[in-house]
């Protein structure tokens, strides 16, 4: 049973499902041309992320 | 258009969390990340009324060379700068020259971007463009560096093939032996300042893609609750959020099986040094994480599983010196962190004073409260340089700049150490790094577990030897 990732409760799924849609087989120009619901909830989840980039992650050093 | 959501199998899943995911769940997320790209700038282009430059660019291409553009690290860092600022977003220049080592059947191809405006949006100062000796610079030492990746770390140079795609040269920072950095928008690309030999750029760029993997694994599944606060980071010297803790510990779950393979192949004293140092660091910052209620239920099982691939590691035998002083350097950088964050109010400390001067045991519990200190630090321990010159059975201070007290406590000597320590403590009482190395070889636990607490008292009551308020406040 697929579960959306980040629902609460219940035992491990056999599949996380992401809110995030697969368009990578999709062109740019058809992509620009569609207006389908399902895309509205993908964009938000890669707009709100713009909203919290958050800082450029770690600074690797070998000496601390 | 017919599209489906992503998913992950929860062997899939477990395996990414413990640091192995196979080609197919690279595969996937890279296509997640594509998918980012693609509608980020679907979102650029309608907001135009007619096609700006980059876009029409992006469709003359044709399928194949339209999505390698838009798959490029920088590609997806522009639009994500250009949507957040509001540009007009007019085009972008894929910038920099090719990169490339080859050994046996594994290829890694990348772009070294010493060039682009972009190279600026890592949080590092970016370097100068490379001279050609720095070019040459760069590329023996991915050379060597994917030469043993492909022999005795061949699911990390696939990884590798599979992600990376830019390097940005940075400036070195002078308080570090060599440093870098990835974005969450820039999946693919690592910042970095120029490798000090191989192994450096080997670990390094190990370590920096698979941030690039767990930012790619972000987009697709919340892992943390948003809102926590922060705590420690054995990786840095700032107080850090779950979020941030995960990262560290994701990436260093990749270091450490480094070293252990490293040290399966020889028995290099650096090599046990390192996997003593941090497979304990994972395994219980993975614990912390787990007890800490900040995680989703992905981020539960994702960390679980790291957790289960660490948790072996944690019995292998390692020379016993090599634990000692990977014991005493993570110990080290934790007190260290204590002393740099934590302090107690002026309050509690002349409540401290004023128990100290009457003769009465210490006053009740005093809690310490997090000292701000603004920004990032990267801390150069002098300890940490004399241990693995220790180890090597180097000269271990060459220059003579030790103190007494670090030269003492690397090789093992306790009683000199604390006497070094406190001799040091009177001239400055002041000094962390002083007050580090004497919780390090001191009999006092209160000392070892609350640091910053002995020293506030310490400095409140300067006329008070060391040695009786850290027996005192541990009583």
């Amino acid at each position: 049973m697929p579960v959306e990732a980040g629902q609460d409760g219940g035992e491990t799924p056999e599949q996380w499902r992401s809110v995030l849609i697969d368009v990578s087989g999709v062109t740019l120009a058809e992509l620009v041309a569609a207006d389908d619901s399902a895309l509205a909830h993908a964009l938000r989840r890669v707009t709100d992320e713009l909203d919290r980039p958050g800082e450029p992650i770690a600074g690797f050093n070998s000496a601390i | 258009m017919r599209s489906r959501a992503f998913q992950l199998s929860d062997a899939a899943f477990a395996a990414l969390g413990a640091g192995r995911p196979d080609a197919g769940t690279l595969d996937t997320l890279c296509r997640a990340q594509l998918s980012r790209t693609l509608l980020l700038l679907r979102e650029l282009r309608r907001r135009h009324p007619a096609a700006p430059a980059w876009y029409s660019r992006i469709v003359a291409a044709g399928p194949d060379e339209g999505n390698r553009l838009i798959a490029d690290p920088m590609t997806g860092l522009w639009a994500a700068r250009a949507l957040r600022a509001g540009d007009p977003a007019e085009d972008f220049e894929i910038e920099g020259r090719p990169l490339a080592a080859v050994h046996r059947d594994l290829r890694l191809r990348v772009r070294v971007d010493d060039s682009s405006p972009l190279r600026h949006e890592f949080g590092l100062p970016p370097a100068e463009p490379l001279t050609d000796a720095g070019r040459d610079h760069w590329q023996r030492c991915l050379d060597e560096a994917w030469r043993v990746l492909v022999t005795r770390h061949r699911p990390a140079a696939e990884m590798l093939a599979a992600i990376l795609r830019v390097i940005v040269p940075v400036r070195p920072d002078p308080a570090a032996e060599g440093i870098s950095a990835t974005s969450s928008e820039a999946f693919g690309a690592v910042a970095m300042s120029a490798p000090a030999d191989a192994t450096a750029l080997a670990v390094g760029l190990l370590h920096e893609t698979v941030h690039s993997v767990l930012n790619a694994t972000n987009l697709l599944f919340d892992l943390v609750r948003p809102g926590g606060g922060t705590g420690y980071s054995p990786w840095r010297d700032d107080p850090r959020p779950a979020s941030g803790v995960l990262h560290g510990t994701y990436a260093y779950l990749a270091v450490t099986r480094y070293w252990r393979t490293e040290l399966a192949h020889a028995a290099d004293p650096g090599a046990a040094f390192e996997f003593a140092r941090w497979r304990v660091a994972v395994a219980d910052a993975a614990r912390r994480l787990l007890a800490g209620g900040e995680l989703t239920p992905a981020g539960v099982r994702f960390v679980t599983a790291l957790l289960d691939e660490v948790r072996p590691w944690l019995d292998e035998p390692v020379d016993p010196e090599a634990v000692r002083l990977a014991d005493l350097a993570r110990t080290d950088h934790h007190l260290r962190w204590r002393l740099r964050n934590l302090t107690v109010t002026p309050e509690h400390a002349a409540a401290l004073a004023g128990a100290w001067r009457a003769g009465r045991p210490p006053p009740p519990p005093v809690p310490s409260i997090t000292a701000h200190v603004p920004g990032r630090a990267l801390e150069n321990s002098p300890r940490l340089r004399l241990a693995r010159a220790f180890l090597r059975r180097e000269d271990d201070d060459p220059a003579g700049r030790a103190t007494a007290g670090d030269l003492a406590c690397v090789r093992g000597d306790s009683g000199a150490a604390v006497t070094a320590y406190q001799i040091d403590l009177e001239k400055d009482r002041n000094r962390d790094l002083t007050w580090a190395g004497l919780a390090l070889v001191s009999p006092h636990p209160g000392l070892r577990s609350r640091p910053e607490l002995v020293k506030a008292a310490a400095l409140a009551v300067p006329e008070a030897p060391v040695d009786e308020l850290a027996d005192w406040l541990s009583g």
